[in-house]
Protein backbone atom coordinates (compact mmCIF):
# COMPACT_ATOMS: atom_id res chain seq x y z
CA UNK A 1 0.00 0.00 0.00
CA UNK A 2 1.31 3.57 -0.99
CA UNK A 3 0.20 6.31 1.50
CA UNK A 4 -0.05 9.35 -0.42
CA UNK A 5 -0.14 12.93 1.48
CA UNK A 6 -1.03 15.76 -0.37
CA UNK A 7 -1.35 19.27 1.41
CA UNK A 8 -4.15 21.82 -0.73
CA UNK A 9 -6.33 18.68 -1.56
CA UNK A 10 -9.34 19.96 -1.58
CA UNK A 11 -9.38 22.06 -5.31
CA UNK A 12 -7.52 22.82 -8.23
CA UNK A 13 -4.46 20.75 -8.79
CA UNK A 14 -4.52 18.94 -5.12
CA UNK A 15 -8.02 17.28 -5.69
CA UNK A 16 -6.83 16.18 -9.33
CA UNK A 17 -4.21 14.38 -7.58
CA UNK A 18 -6.00 13.14 -4.73
CA UNK A 19 -8.78 11.92 -7.30
CA UNK A 20 -6.31 10.08 -9.50
CA UNK A 21 -4.41 8.56 -6.33
CA UNK A 22 -7.70 7.62 -5.17
CA UNK A 23 -9.19 5.77 -8.17
CA UNK A 24 -5.51 3.80 -8.14
CA UNK A 25 -5.43 0.29 -6.62
CA UNK A 26 -2.79 0.20 -3.82
CA UNK A 27 -3.07 4.00 -3.09
CA UNK A 28 -4.45 5.64 0.20
CA UNK A 29 -5.01 9.06 0.25
CA UNK A 30 -4.13 11.74 3.36
CA UNK A 31 -5.40 15.42 2.49
CA UNK A 32 -4.44 18.30 4.23
CA UNK A 33 -7.12 20.94 3.52
CA UNK A 34 -7.80 24.11 5.51
CA UNK A 35 -11.46 23.40 4.25
CA UNK A 36 -13.47 20.31 5.89
CA UNK A 37 -13.83 17.39 3.67
CA UNK A 38 -16.24 17.16 0.63
CA UNK A 39 -18.96 14.23 0.80
CA UNK A 40 -17.67 11.28 0.87
CA UNK A 41 -13.92 11.87 1.51
CA UNK A 42 -12.36 10.35 4.18
CA UNK A 43 -8.99 10.19 5.69
CA UNK A 44 -9.06 14.49 5.79
CA UNK A 45 -7.03 16.71 8.27
CA UNK A 46 -8.77 20.37 8.44
CA UNK A 47 -5.80 22.48 9.00
CA UNK A 48 -4.73 25.58 7.97
CA UNK A 49 -1.03 25.56 6.84
CA UNK A 50 -0.54 29.23 7.44
CA UNK A 51 -1.57 29.00 10.88
CA UNK A 52 0.85 31.05 13.47
CA UNK A 53 -0.60 28.84 16.37
CA UNK A 54 2.27 26.42 17.62
CA UNK A 55 -0.97 23.96 19.32
CA UNK A 56 -2.44 23.45 16.06
CA UNK A 57 0.66 22.01 14.33
CA UNK A 58 1.26 19.57 17.41
CA UNK A 59 -1.89 18.35 16.74
CA UNK A 60 -1.14 17.90 13.51
CA UNK A 61 2.16 16.01 14.11
CA UNK A 62 -0.20 13.60 16.33
CA UNK A 63 -2.45 12.92 13.61
CA UNK A 64 -0.05 12.68 10.81
CA UNK A 65 2.48 10.12 13.51
CA UNK A 66 -1.11 8.09 13.54
CA UNK A 67 -1.79 7.94 9.75
CA UNK A 68 1.77 7.82 8.41
CA UNK A 69 4.47 6.69 7.58
CA UNK A 70 4.14 8.27 4.05
CA UNK A 71 5.48 6.80 0.76
CA UNK A 72 4.60 10.44 -1.35
CA UNK A 73 4.20 14.01 0.32
CA UNK A 74 3.19 16.59 -2.42
CA UNK A 75 3.49 20.13 -0.80
CA UNK A 76 0.92 21.52 -2.85
CA UNK A 77 -1.22 24.10 -0.89
CA UNK A 78 -0.94 27.56 -1.86
CA UNK A 79 -2.94 30.87 -2.32
CA UNK A 80 -2.01 34.06 -3.90
CA UNK A 81 -2.59 37.85 -3.51
CA UNK A 82 -2.50 39.87 -6.77
CA UNK A 83 -2.20 43.68 -7.95
CA UNK A 84 0.23 46.52 -6.86
CA UNK A 85 2.02 45.35 -4.10
CA UNK A 86 1.72 48.61 -2.05
CA UNK A 87 -2.37 48.40 -2.68
CA UNK A 88 -2.66 44.87 -1.52
CA UNK A 89 -3.05 44.75 2.80
CA UNK A 90 0.08 43.40 3.83
CA UNK A 91 -2.07 40.61 6.25
CA UNK A 92 -2.75 39.38 2.42
CA UNK A 93 1.13 39.35 1.66
CA UNK A 94 1.73 37.91 5.17
CA UNK A 95 -0.58 35.05 4.57
CA UNK A 96 0.55 34.12 1.19
CA UNK A 97 3.96 33.93 2.71
CA UNK A 98 2.89 31.91 5.84
CA UNK A 99 0.61 29.03 3.62
CA UNK A 100 3.05 28.88 0.55
CA UNK A 101 6.54 28.90 2.26
CA UNK A 102 6.17 28.37 6.50
CA UNK A 103 3.87 25.68 6.26
CA UNK A 104 5.48 23.38 4.65
CA UNK A 105 8.56 24.08 6.39
CA UNK A 106 6.71 23.51 9.53
CA UNK A 107 4.84 19.95 7.91
CA UNK A 108 8.24 18.82 6.15
CA UNK A 109 10.04 19.38 9.84
CA UNK A 110 7.37 17.33 11.44
CA UNK A 111 7.84 14.63 8.99
CA UNK A 112 11.77 14.66 9.20
CA UNK A 113 11.42 14.70 13.13
CA UNK A 114 8.88 12.25 13.55
CA UNK A 115 10.50 9.73 10.69
CA UNK A 116 7.21 9.78 8.61
CA UNK A 117 9.20 9.71 5.56
CA UNK A 118 9.54 5.95 3.99
CA UNK A 119 12.70 5.16 2.79
CA UNK A 120 12.66 5.26 -1.17
CA UNK A 121 9.66 7.71 -0.95
CA UNK A 122 9.68 10.94 -2.21
CA UNK A 123 8.41 14.46 -1.59
CA UNK A 124 7.13 16.75 -4.03
CA UNK A 125 6.78 20.59 -4.24
CA UNK A 126 4.71 22.24 -6.15
CA UNK A 127 6.53 25.65 -6.96
CA UNK A 128 5.64 27.82 -9.70
CA UNK A 129 7.08 28.83 -13.19
CA UNK A 130 7.37 32.06 -11.53
CA UNK A 131 10.70 30.71 -10.19
CA UNK A 132 12.24 31.29 -13.59
CA UNK A 133 10.00 34.22 -15.16
CA UNK A 134 9.59 36.32 -12.03
CA UNK A 135 5.77 37.34 -11.21
CA UNK A 136 5.53 41.34 -10.99
CA UNK A 137 1.75 41.48 -9.61
CA UNK A 138 2.22 38.61 -7.68
CA UNK A 139 5.74 39.73 -4.82
CA UNK A 140 4.69 37.76 -1.99
CA UNK A 141 3.79 35.04 -4.03
CA UNK A 142 6.57 34.78 -6.22
CA UNK A 143 8.45 35.18 -3.22
CA UNK A 144 7.31 31.91 -1.67
CA UNK A 145 7.66 30.03 -4.75
CA UNK A 146 11.46 31.11 -4.88
CA UNK A 147 12.04 30.11 -1.56
CA UNK A 148 9.71 26.80 -1.95
CA UNK A 149 11.87 25.82 -4.39
CA UNK A 150 15.05 26.97 -2.96
CA UNK A 151 14.16 24.61 0.02
CA UNK A 152 13.44 21.36 -2.54
CA UNK A 153 17.31 22.23 -4.32
CA UNK A 154 18.47 22.38 -0.61
CA UNK A 155 17.08 19.02 0.58
CA UNK A 156 17.09 17.39 -2.44
CA UNK A 157 20.82 15.62 -1.13
CA UNK A 158 19.99 15.19 2.46
CA UNK A 159 17.12 13.55 2.06
CA UNK A 160 18.33 11.17 -0.44
CA UNK A 161 21.59 10.51 1.72
CA UNK A 162 19.66 10.49 4.93
CA UNK A 163 16.64 8.23 3.65
CA UNK A 164 16.69 7.40 0.38
CA UNK A 165 14.22 10.14 -0.44
CA UNK A 166 13.56 11.36 -3.25
CA UNK A 167 12.59 15.36 -3.50
CA UNK A 168 11.16 16.57 -6.89
CA UNK A 169 10.28 19.74 -7.94
CA UNK A 170 7.50 20.92 -9.91
CA UNK A 171 6.87 24.70 -11.71
CA UNK A 172 3.45 24.50 -13.13
CA UNK A 173 2.69 27.79 -15.29
CA UNK A 174 -1.25 28.67 -15.11
CA UNK A 175 -3.42 25.94 -14.97
CA UNK A 176 -7.16 26.20 -15.11
CA UNK A 177 -7.97 25.77 -11.78
CA UNK A 178 -10.21 27.96 -9.44
CA UNK A 179 -7.10 29.49 -8.17
CA UNK A 180 -5.82 30.17 -11.41
CA UNK A 181 -8.73 31.77 -12.55
CA UNK A 182 -9.36 34.01 -9.82
CA UNK A 183 -5.72 35.54 -10.11
CA UNK A 184 -5.55 35.87 -13.81
CA UNK A 185 -5.86 39.50 -15.81
CA UNK A 186 -9.66 39.65 -17.01
CA UNK A 187 -10.07 38.57 -20.19
CA UNK A 188 -7.48 35.91 -20.05
CA UNK A 189 -8.25 32.91 -22.06
CA UNK A 190 -9.09 29.72 -19.78
CA UNK A 191 -8.35 27.46 -22.82
CA UNK A 192 -4.72 28.18 -23.25
CA UNK A 193 -4.10 27.29 -19.05
CA UNK A 194 -3.16 23.87 -18.94
CA UNK A 195 -5.74 21.00 -17.20
CA UNK A 196 -4.74 20.41 -13.92
CA UNK A 197 -5.34 16.62 -14.55
CA UNK A 198 -3.04 16.65 -17.13
CA UNK A 199 -0.26 17.95 -14.77
CA UNK A 200 -1.38 15.70 -11.72
CA UNK A 201 -0.78 12.49 -14.38
CA UNK A 202 2.81 14.10 -15.34
CA UNK A 203 3.36 13.78 -11.79
CA UNK A 204 2.49 10.45 -10.24
CA UNK A 205 3.28 8.75 -13.17
CA UNK A 206 7.38 10.62 -12.92
CA UNK A 207 9.15 8.42 -15.06
CA UNK A 208 12.90 7.86 -14.16
CA UNK A 209 12.53 10.29 -10.56
CA UNK A 210 13.15 13.26 -12.75
CA UNK A 211 14.21 16.45 -10.21
CA UNK A 212 12.51 19.11 -11.80
CA UNK A 213 9.10 19.33 -13.95
CA UNK A 214 8.09 21.84 -15.78
CA UNK A 215 4.96 21.05 -17.37
CA UNK A 216 3.33 21.80 -20.82
CA UNK A 217 5.78 23.13 -23.72
CA UNK A 218 4.64 26.64 -23.43
CA UNK A 219 5.84 26.89 -20.25
CA UNK A 220 9.01 24.96 -20.68
CA UNK A 221 9.27 27.89 -23.24
CA UNK A 222 8.84 30.53 -20.81
CA UNK A 223 11.09 28.79 -18.70
CA UNK A 224 13.81 27.82 -21.08
CA UNK A 225 13.75 31.74 -21.41
CA UNK A 226 13.51 32.83 -18.16
CA UNK A 227 16.96 30.84 -17.90
CA UNK A 228 18.80 32.75 -20.37
CA UNK A 229 17.65 36.13 -19.84
CA UNK A 230 15.94 36.44 -16.31
CA UNK A 231 15.44 40.49 -16.29
CA UNK A 232 13.74 40.72 -19.52
CA UNK A 233 11.57 37.68 -19.10
CA UNK A 234 10.76 39.29 -16.00
CA UNK A 235 10.04 42.47 -17.69
CA UNK A 236 8.00 40.68 -20.82
CA UNK A 237 5.53 39.39 -17.48
CA UNK A 238 5.51 43.47 -16.38
CA UNK A 239 4.25 44.24 -19.37
CA UNK A 240 1.67 41.38 -20.43
CA UNK A 241 0.39 40.74 -16.65
CA UNK A 242 1.09 43.00 -14.52
CA UNK A 243 -0.14 45.95 -16.70
CA UNK A 244 -3.46 44.20 -16.74
CA UNK A 245 -3.73 42.84 -13.15
CA UNK A 246 -3.53 46.88 -12.27
CA UNK B 1 26.65 62.52 -4.85
CA UNK B 2 24.03 64.16 -3.24
CA UNK B 3 23.64 63.28 0.44
CA UNK B 4 21.01 61.12 0.89
CA UNK B 5 18.63 60.02 4.25
CA UNK B 6 19.88 56.06 4.39
CA UNK B 7 17.59 53.75 6.92
CA UNK B 8 19.16 50.51 7.74
CA UNK B 9 18.02 47.38 9.58
CA UNK B 10 20.27 45.46 11.72
CA UNK B 11 22.87 48.14 11.93
CA UNK B 12 24.25 47.17 15.26
CA UNK B 13 26.40 44.50 14.12
CA UNK B 14 28.07 42.16 10.80
CA UNK B 15 27.61 44.09 7.68
CA UNK B 16 24.77 45.93 8.85
CA UNK B 17 27.20 47.80 10.76
CA UNK B 18 29.58 48.43 7.90
CA UNK B 19 27.29 49.70 5.74
CA UNK B 20 26.28 52.38 8.54
CA UNK B 21 30.11 53.19 8.59
CA UNK B 22 30.55 53.38 4.63
CA UNK B 23 27.27 55.37 4.32
CA UNK B 24 28.58 57.90 7.13
CA UNK B 25 32.00 58.15 5.46
CA UNK B 26 30.47 58.92 2.05
CA UNK B 27 28.85 61.85 3.62
CA UNK B 28 25.37 60.22 3.75
CA UNK B 29 22.79 60.83 7.26
CA UNK B 30 22.09 57.49 8.18
CA UNK B 31 19.40 56.05 10.99
CA UNK B 32 19.24 52.60 11.93
CA UNK B 33 17.65 49.43 13.55
CA UNK B 34 19.14 46.54 15.22
CA UNK B 35 18.32 44.10 17.65
CA UNK B 36 20.90 45.29 20.67
CA UNK B 37 20.03 47.40 22.67
CA UNK B 38 21.31 51.10 23.09
CA UNK B 39 23.62 50.08 26.01
CA UNK B 40 25.01 46.93 23.80
CA UNK B 41 26.79 48.75 21.16
CA UNK B 42 30.01 48.92 19.91
CA UNK B 43 32.17 51.52 21.93
CA UNK B 44 32.89 53.69 18.79
CA UNK B 45 29.55 52.97 17.22
CA UNK B 46 28.73 56.30 15.01
CA UNK B 47 26.54 59.10 16.82
CA UNK B 48 23.44 58.29 14.56
CA UNK B 49 19.71 57.93 15.64
CA UNK B 50 19.34 54.15 16.57
CA UNK B 51 15.80 52.19 17.62
CA UNK B 52 16.41 48.75 19.26
CA UNK B 53 14.00 46.49 18.31
CA UNK B 54 13.12 42.13 16.97
CA UNK B 55 11.42 42.50 13.40
CA UNK B 56 11.24 38.53 14.24
CA UNK B 57 7.38 40.17 15.33
CA UNK B 58 5.07 42.07 13.10
CA UNK B 59 4.75 44.64 15.67
CA UNK B 60 8.59 45.25 15.76
CA UNK B 61 8.62 45.70 12.05
CA UNK B 62 5.74 48.37 12.19
CA UNK B 63 7.86 49.95 15.14
CA UNK B 64 10.65 50.66 12.41
CA UNK B 65 8.83 51.50 9.83
CA UNK B 66 6.73 54.21 12.19
CA UNK B 67 10.03 55.17 13.34
CA UNK B 68 11.80 55.47 10.03
CA UNK B 69 8.99 57.36 8.50
CA UNK B 70 8.98 59.88 11.55
CA UNK B 71 13.15 60.20 11.64
CA UNK B 72 13.04 60.96 7.62
CA UNK B 73 10.40 63.05 7.69
CA UNK B 74 8.60 61.30 4.82
CA UNK B 75 11.35 61.13 2.38
CA UNK B 76 13.81 58.33 2.30
CA UNK B 77 16.77 58.74 0.38
CA UNK B 78 17.81 54.98 -0.04
CA UNK B 79 16.56 52.00 2.94
CA UNK B 80 19.05 49.30 3.22
CA UNK B 81 16.79 45.86 4.41
CA UNK B 82 19.66 44.35 6.05
CA UNK B 83 18.48 42.33 9.29
CA UNK B 84 18.99 38.79 8.80
CA UNK B 85 18.65 35.79 10.93
CA UNK B 86 19.73 31.69 10.60
CA UNK B 87 21.17 29.12 11.49
CA UNK B 88 23.81 26.73 9.92
CA UNK B 89 21.92 23.65 10.25
CA UNK B 90 20.76 20.70 8.35
CA UNK B 91 16.66 21.23 8.93
CA UNK B 92 16.29 17.81 10.96
CA UNK B 93 18.02 19.92 13.69
CA UNK B 94 15.67 22.99 13.21
CA UNK B 95 12.93 23.85 15.62
CA UNK B 96 9.86 25.02 14.75
CA UNK B 97 10.15 28.27 16.55
CA UNK B 98 13.49 29.20 14.80
CA UNK B 99 11.99 28.36 11.45
CA UNK B 100 9.48 30.58 12.33
CA UNK B 101 11.56 33.12 13.17
CA UNK B 102 14.15 32.96 10.65
CA UNK B 103 11.45 33.49 7.89
CA UNK B 104 9.84 36.52 9.89
CA UNK B 105 13.31 38.25 10.16
CA UNK B 106 14.40 37.76 6.77
CA UNK B 107 11.10 37.78 4.62
CA UNK B 108 8.21 38.81 6.12
CA UNK B 109 9.94 41.95 8.44
CA UNK B 110 11.41 43.08 4.91
CA UNK B 111 7.97 42.78 3.37
CA UNK B 112 5.62 45.08 5.68
CA UNK B 113 8.96 47.75 5.57
CA UNK B 114 8.77 47.58 2.31
CA UNK B 115 4.85 47.79 1.94
CA UNK B 116 5.22 50.73 4.71
CA UNK B 117 8.11 52.88 3.44
CA UNK B 118 6.45 52.69 0.14
CA UNK B 119 5.32 56.54 0.67
CA UNK B 120 8.65 57.85 1.45
CA UNK B 121 10.80 55.97 -1.35
CA UNK B 122 9.93 58.06 -4.37
CA UNK B 123 12.40 58.50 -6.41
CA UNK B 124 14.42 56.51 -3.55
CA UNK B 125 16.47 53.09 -3.49
CA UNK B 126 15.53 50.26 -2.12
CA UNK B 127 17.84 47.63 -1.93
CA UNK B 128 17.43 44.21 -0.27
CA UNK B 129 20.21 42.17 1.68
CA UNK B 130 20.37 38.97 0.51
CA UNK B 131 22.92 35.70 0.19
CA UNK B 132 24.99 33.63 -2.30
CA UNK B 133 22.82 31.04 -0.50
CA UNK B 134 19.91 31.95 -2.31
CA UNK B 135 20.32 29.33 -4.89
CA UNK B 136 19.91 26.33 -2.37
CA UNK B 137 22.42 25.20 0.24
CA UNK B 138 22.23 21.72 2.11
CA UNK B 139 23.98 23.33 4.89
CA UNK B 140 21.26 25.67 5.71
CA UNK B 141 17.92 24.99 3.78
CA UNK B 142 15.55 27.31 6.13
CA UNK B 143 17.95 30.57 5.92
CA UNK B 144 18.63 30.02 2.10
CA UNK B 145 15.06 29.15 0.92
CA UNK B 146 14.69 33.02 2.88
CA UNK B 147 16.93 34.13 1.00
CA UNK B 148 15.72 32.87 -1.73
CA UNK B 149 12.44 34.06 -1.02
CA UNK B 150 13.90 37.57 -0.53
CA UNK B 151 15.27 37.34 -4.37
CA UNK B 152 11.47 36.75 -5.44
CA UNK B 153 9.70 39.22 -3.78
CA UNK B 154 12.46 41.78 -5.56
CA UNK B 155 12.43 40.66 -8.25
CA UNK B 156 8.78 41.62 -8.44
CA UNK B 157 9.08 44.45 -6.54
CA UNK B 158 11.79 45.93 -8.84
CA UNK B 159 9.38 45.78 -11.72
CA UNK B 160 6.63 47.00 -9.89
CA UNK B 161 7.92 49.94 -8.94
CA UNK B 162 10.42 50.73 -11.57
CA UNK B 163 10.59 54.27 -13.01
CA UNK B 164 9.54 55.42 -9.57
CA UNK B 165 11.52 53.47 -6.91
CA UNK B 166 15.07 51.75 -7.51
CA UNK B 167 14.60 48.28 -6.15
CA UNK B 168 17.76 45.76 -6.31
CA UNK B 169 18.61 42.62 -4.37
CA UNK B 170 21.94 42.49 -3.47
CA UNK B 171 23.65 39.02 -2.66
CA UNK B 172 26.82 39.50 -0.78
CA UNK B 173 29.58 36.58 -0.93
CA UNK B 174 31.14 35.30 2.39
CA UNK B 175 32.29 38.37 4.26
CA UNK B 176 34.12 38.53 7.03
CA UNK B 177 31.32 39.58 9.84
CA UNK B 178 31.40 36.78 12.12
CA UNK B 179 28.03 35.55 11.21
CA UNK B 180 28.95 32.36 9.88
CA UNK B 181 30.39 31.34 13.15
CA UNK B 182 27.55 32.95 15.29
CA UNK B 183 24.69 31.01 12.68
CA UNK B 184 26.85 27.59 14.33
CA UNK B 185 29.02 26.93 11.14
CA UNK B 186 32.25 25.93 12.38
CA UNK B 187 35.77 27.71 11.31
CA UNK B 188 37.44 25.61 8.81
CA UNK B 189 40.57 27.29 6.21
CA UNK B 190 38.06 28.55 3.97
CA UNK B 191 37.83 31.42 6.55
CA UNK B 192 41.00 32.85 5.34
CA UNK B 193 39.13 33.70 1.93
CA UNK B 194 36.28 35.42 3.26
CA UNK B 195 35.99 38.82 2.25
CA UNK B 196 36.89 42.03 4.15
CA UNK B 197 33.84 43.56 5.51
CA UNK B 198 34.67 47.32 4.88
CA UNK B 199 35.23 46.79 1.12
CA UNK B 200 32.24 44.73 0.63
CA UNK B 201 29.56 47.40 2.50
CA UNK B 202 30.85 49.75 -0.03
CA UNK B 203 30.81 47.60 -3.01
CA UNK B 204 27.13 47.16 -1.90
CA UNK B 205 26.36 50.46 -0.96
CA UNK B 206 27.69 51.36 -4.32
CA UNK B 207 24.73 48.70 -6.01
CA UNK B 208 22.29 50.03 -3.58
CA UNK B 209 22.95 53.65 -4.71
CA UNK B 210 23.56 52.48 -8.45
CA UNK B 211 20.58 54.53 -10.91
CA UNK B 212 21.77 51.59 -13.66
CA UNK B 213 22.59 48.23 -13.21
CA UNK B 214 21.07 44.65 -12.44
CA UNK B 215 17.61 44.49 -10.71
CA UNK B 216 19.49 41.07 -8.89
CA UNK B 217 23.08 41.04 -8.54
CA UNK B 218 25.63 39.01 -6.85
CA UNK B 219 28.58 41.06 -5.10
CA UNK B 220 31.06 38.68 -4.38
CA UNK B 221 35.40 38.94 -4.89
CA UNK B 222 34.85 39.97 -8.62
CA UNK B 223 32.87 43.29 -7.62
CA UNK B 224 34.64 44.10 -3.96
CA UNK B 225 38.70 43.17 -5.16
CA UNK B 226 37.90 44.65 -8.87
CA UNK B 227 35.99 47.34 -8.14
CA UNK B 228 36.61 51.03 -9.66
CA UNK B 229 35.59 52.96 -6.78
CA UNK B 230 37.49 50.91 -4.09
CA UNK B 231 41.10 51.80 -6.60
CA UNK B 232 39.52 55.40 -6.96
CA UNK B 233 39.46 55.84 -3.56
CA UNK B 234 42.63 54.36 -2.53
CA UNK B 235 44.36 57.18 -5.07
CA UNK B 236 42.23 59.89 -2.47
CA UNK B 237 43.23 58.65 0.46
Amino acid sequence: MTRVLITGGGSGLGQALAAQCRAQAGMSVCVVDIAPPADGASDWITHDMGDPANDSWSALSDTLAAKGPFDLVILNAGINATGRYEQVPVAAHLAVARVNLLGPMRLLHILLHKNLLTSGGRVVFISSLSVFTGYPGAASYAASKDGLACLARSLRKPLRKAGNIHVQLVCPGPMDTPHATRHAPEGARADRRIDPAKVARMILAQPGRRFLLVPGAGARMAAAAGRAFPQTMTRIMGKVLFRKLT
Amino acid sequence: MKAKLIFVTGGASGLGLELVRAARRNGHRVICTGRRGAQDLPVDFPDIPYLSCDLASEDGAHMAADWALQHSVGQIGCALLNAADGYFRPMTLETPDAITRVLSVNLEANMILAHRLYPALGGGHLALIGSVAHKGAAGMPVYAASKAALDGFGRALAEEWRGRTYVRVLHPGPTATGMAERAGRRPNAADKLFLAPRPMAQAVLDAALATTGRDRQVISYGRVLFSPARWRRKGAA
